[in-house]
């Protein structure tokens, strides 16, 4: 069976290059190329493929995010260029996707959410648009070999789970499972010289956005958050006085 | 007026105490608008009517009966069809043909496996807003008028306010526990409503196989009086033998885990705390180098008291601990044990 994979991916807050979750996503679909690859594939048939796209305003740490994807097995990246800086909507996001994915891939993986956003609707929102099923918060994928499917299994409320087989061509929001792999020196040195294939937002009419983000702000307490201070030696002695005053020791 | 739709939670038979938070949560949506049928807010006939509760189910009758009665709302029992799909797939499709033919203003799903998967697809099918992990309401001006809506954002240091387009329809999930339970008495029972799920069977594309169930969680961490929490802060999977130790110092007491380790393979399931995991309630919950996503805070939350041990100031957790400690944690811990050790 082939297979084209394609992996939406995100920046990690601060100097984490990727999202938590996109990255056990790329993983995931590298995982299953590697499947594919070892089980083997007629001399007609294509290889698998495994591309990356992400949709953002211009940054370097764009570029940087798919180089660490190329270093870690994937083939071709893509990058949507928006004009907006902030936050952008899932819708919206979504919608970009659609327009550049089209439907050229069999399966379409994403991280069950971002670490910015937090919403887990990207994935979703994208696969309703494409008119594909899919599967959030799954924790396994295997392939089903001679059929156009996969078998899933995904984490239900209170920790159970469900399998379930869905059909190809399908997208799944990941997790967890597999630990992300590191780039190889061989891939990250290729990475280098490897195109990126840039596309601009207007040419993927892009649509309203159908949410404002008014205003963001500190979340309230829920408790008292009392620092304890000063060197590590100062702080447990502060420590140990509490648990003293409150009998733990 | 637009009808305000809430989409009941339901546990295998039985209906999940979350639908009743969702209630909670459209009454504050109705009585958010200023006029429309009814000047006086609350709850009377004409103002009950604006929201009206769906029971997706294979046999949603006695369920939407229940439901009607406690809360005095009309509720819709949406009688699902047998097939071997999905559940979510089929609550969706559903759910896309009654939205059509009820033309609500707003669509309420808890912020649960089911609502945040197909919330989403749902509002996509309805051109409509889309506001996931809903934990707070709000009015933007004093006179009242369309809400704006609270939700987590930046690996949980943040919280950001959104405003739906007015002229849409928005799909909110709302996250359990965010809103209190509706517990008044009902005006008077709300009217049932039987309908046939509108669904072309043929395009369903899963296949549902089987449930599996959760490994339970260890006795000992949840009767535990002092339980210390490991989380990817520690660096390696080898100090978690330090850890341990460090419980260790307290009589009756229990290694727990945040979910990145367990899901690492460092630790095994049954040690986890979190929304998935043990709910834990200690006298005292010790979380060394845990940043404090709301999944893993929703299980602590009925802990006495939390120290937290983080080398990031700005960590979520330390919002929800009684004593934050800014330090890395494995460092913390070397020098506790060799104050212990002296013996003070």
């Amino acid at each position: 069976m082939n297979m084209n994979i394609l992996v939406c991916i995100k920046q990690g807050p601060g100097e984490q290059v990727m999202g938590q979750f996109e990255e056990l996503a790329l993983e995931q679909g590298l995982a299953l190329k590697d499947a594919l690859l070892a089980s083997g594939l007629k001399s007609d048939k294509e290889p698998p493929i495994l591309d990356v796209i992400t949709a953002g305003p211009d940054s370097d740490l764009a570029d940087d995010m798919i180089r660490r994807a190329y270093g870690m097995g994937a083939d071709k990246g893509i990058i949507v260029r928006t004009k907006t800086n902030g936050l952008m909507p899932a819708f919206n996001t979504a919608s970009l996707l659609a327009g550049a994915a089209k439907s050229r891939y069999d399966l379409i993986l994403t991280g069950i959410m971002s670490q910015d956003l937090m919403a887990g609707q990207t994935g979703p929102m994208l696969a309703e648009l494409l008119s594909i099923p899919w599967a959030a918060g799954v924790v396994k994928v295997d392939l089903l070999p001679g059929k156009p499917a996969l078998r899933v299994e995904q984490e239900m409320d209170k920790g159970g789970r469900q399998v379930l087989d869905i059909s190809l061509p399908a997208l799944l929001t990941i997790q967890s499972g597999g630990v992300p792999r590191y780039p190889t020196l061989s891939n990250m040195l290729k990475a280098g010289d490897k195109p990126i294939t840039l596309l601009e937002e207007a040419g993927l009419c892009p649509v309203p956005r159908r949410e404002t983000f008014i205003a963001m702000e500190t979340p309230v307490k829920t408790r008292d958050g009392l620092e304890i201070k000063g060197n590590l030696k100062d702080q447990v002695d502060k420590f140990y006085k509490f648990l003293r005053g409150k009998n733990f020791i | 007026m637009n009808p305000i739709l809430v989409i009941a939670e339901i546990l295998g038979n039985r209906i999940g105490p979350v639908t009743l938070e969702l209630v909670s949560a459209a009454r504050m949506i109705r009585d958010s608008y200023p006029g429309g049928s009814s000047d006086k807010g609350g709850d009377t006939r004409e103002n009950n009517s604006r929201i009206l509760i769906v029971v997706p189910h294979r046999r949603p009758v006695p369920l939407a009966d229940q439901l009607a009665a406690d809360t005095g709302l009309d509720t819709i029992a949406l009688s699902l069809p047998d097939t071997r799909a999905c559940r979510n797939e089929v609550v969706k499709e559903a759910l896309v043909a009654l939205m059509k033919k009820t033309a609500p203003s707003h669509v309420l799903a808890a912020h649960t496996a089911l609502g945040r998967e197909i919330a989403p697809g749902l509002a996509v099918r309805l051109g409509a807003a889309s506001i996931a992990g809903v934990i707070g309401i709000r009015s933007c001006s004093p006179d009242g008028g369309a809400p704006v809506f609270t939700r987590p954002v930046m690996d949980n240091t943040r919280v950001q306010a959104v405003e739906p387009d007015p002229n849409l329809p928005a799909v909110l999930t709302l996250v359990p526990g965010a809103f209190p339970r509706f517990s008044g008495k009902a005006v008077s029972g709300g009217r049932v409503l039987e309908e046939t799920a509108a669904i072309d069977l043929r395009k369903l594309r899963t296949v549902q196989k089987k449930h599996l169930k959760p490994v339970g969680s260890s006795q000992a961490l949840k009767s535990a009086r002092v339980v210390v929490a490991a989380g990817r802060g520690i660096g390696e999977k080898e100090n978690l033998g330090a850890v341990s130790q460090f419980a260790g110092a307290f009589p009756s007491s229990a290694l727990a885990a945040s979910r990145p380790l367990v899901d690492m393979g460092w630790i095994g399931y049954e040690r986890q705390v979190g929304v998935t995991g043990a709910s834990v309630s200690p006298d005292l919950y010790i979380a060394c180098g845990i940043s404090g996503s709301s999944q893993h805070l929703a299980g602590i939350k009925d802990a006495k008291y939390v120290v937290s041990i983080n080398k990031n100031p700005d960590a979520p957790i330390c919002r929800h601990s009684d004593l934050c400690i800014t330090a890395d944690v494995m460092a913390f811990i070397r020098e506790f044990q060799l104050k212990s050790g002296e013996g003070e």
